[in-house]
């Protein structure tokens, strides 16, 4: 590992580490899983970034291994519940753009998200994100088609969750 | 308008409101220990390959080889271990190489693949180390038994077994022999469970679909 592929790496990071900042949204419910979580994606992508020939788009790499890590590699910590008070911040709305009645949805919807499974997390994360289906299937491993029948399958589900 | 896309225009609102890292902390963390799950299963697969090699050692002391000679298990002994070391390397290579083909950079659906795959080598390795183990249990006991008939000089009445006997003495034996195996296995599913439930979970959650 020599210091320029170091530089190289954590530029790029730093540049994308939306990408993972996300993903953390979505798959913890506090800010010290928050970092954790940031921790194990940016240590699983400086230890994948040998593999990574440039032959995809960095942003693409990493939204496949930054997922791999949330979804299967991740350890959660046990951890006292106090997602209470982290909720309020953890989806900020900004309140002057909504009136209250459409704010009160949105937190209805991020937390229903909240309850689905990590691969249906998953689904909904890439769709937020306005991926294809052609890159939901590269980084889920699954084929379009039934990549297609599962976005629906969550769309369903998301709504029985809001309107039982 | 679809509720996911009014959510949808929220989300990126949001790219305001997150954390930003900076260079320096970002250097920092690539130079973190990782406690990824892969990382778990292959610490505590290690210790399941030298648990077993150091119990094959550490049993058979001297004490041990000269009551194999008194019984004339040396020959036999002597196999068993080769037999078992080589079955051992085997393994060790097939996980090694499991171990190196996991690679973050797959999808998610081979990525898990690969792990369950080192995960069932480790698998496979145990349910040998306990059926092995309860055969040549049985088969030394029964060649020392043999062997006990053929040499003893004059029968003694008195540590003769009768029917009955036997049949306690044989229950009993198979019966501690069923336990024991059965803590070991026991105890190899709670760790393993832990480690794999989320993942067996998600696994089946996305093949769910191709057998649909």
């Amino acid at each position: 590992m020599n210091k320029e592929l170091e530089h190289q790496f954590v530029t790029n990071l730093e540049k994308h580490q939306n990408i993972a900042h996300k993903i953390c949204r979505i798959y913890t419910n506090d800010q010290e899983s928050h970092n954790d979580l940031f921790q194990e994606i940016t240590i699983q992508l400086w230890k994948a970034y040998p593999k990574f020939r440039g032959d995809s788009k960095f942003s693409t790499w990493m939204y496949r291994v930054a997922l791999n890590t949330a979804i299967t590699l991740y350890r959660k910590k046990k951890r006292s519940i106090r997602t209470q008070d982290y909720d309020s911040v953890h989806f900020k709305i900004k309140a002057e753009a909504y009136d209250d009645e459409a704010e009160r949805h949105l937190k209805l919807m991020y937390d229903a998200i909240k309850q689905l499974n990590d691969i249906d997390k998953a689904l909904v994360f890439l769709y937020l994100e306005d991926k294809n289906y052609a890159e939901i299937s590269y980084t889920l491993g699954i084929t379009e088609v039934n990549a297609r029948v599962k976005m629906n399958r969550v769309k369903t589900k998301l709504k029985n969750i809001i309107n039982p | 308008m679809d509720d996911l896309d009014l959510l949808k225009k929220d989300w990126k609102k949001q790219e305001h409101s997150l954390p930003r890292l900076s260079y320096d902390e970002i250097y920092k963390m690539i130079w973190k220990r990782s406690s990824s799950i892969v990382k778990w299963i292959f610490v505590i697969s290690i210790v399941e390959f030298l648990l077993g090699a150091v119990l094959n050692i550490f049993l058979a002391d001297e004490e041990y080889w000269q009551q194999m000679e008194k019984y004339n298990l040396t020959e036999f002994t002597i196999i068993v271990y080769i037999v078992s070391y080589l079955i051992t390397f085997y393994f060790i290579y097939k996980f090694y190489k499991n171990y190196r083909r996991i690679s973050t950079t797959d999808s998610a659906s081979l990525l898990m693949k690969n792990i369950l795959k080192t995960r069932k080598t480790v698998k496979y390795y145990i349910g040998f180390i306990l059926i092995s183990s309860g055969v040549v249990f049985l088969i030394t006991l029964f060649l020392m038994l043999r062997n006990h008939a053929i040499t003893a000089e004059t029968p003694n009445t008195d540590m003769t077994f009768d029917f009955t006997q036997w049949l306690i003495f044989i229950g009993g034996t198979l019966l501690v022999l069923a336990v024991l195996l059965g803590v070991i296995w026991l105890i190899y599913r709670v760790v393993y469970g832990i480690l794999l439930r989320r993942l067996l979970k998600n696994y089946k959650e996305l093949k769910k679909l191709e057998m649909d």
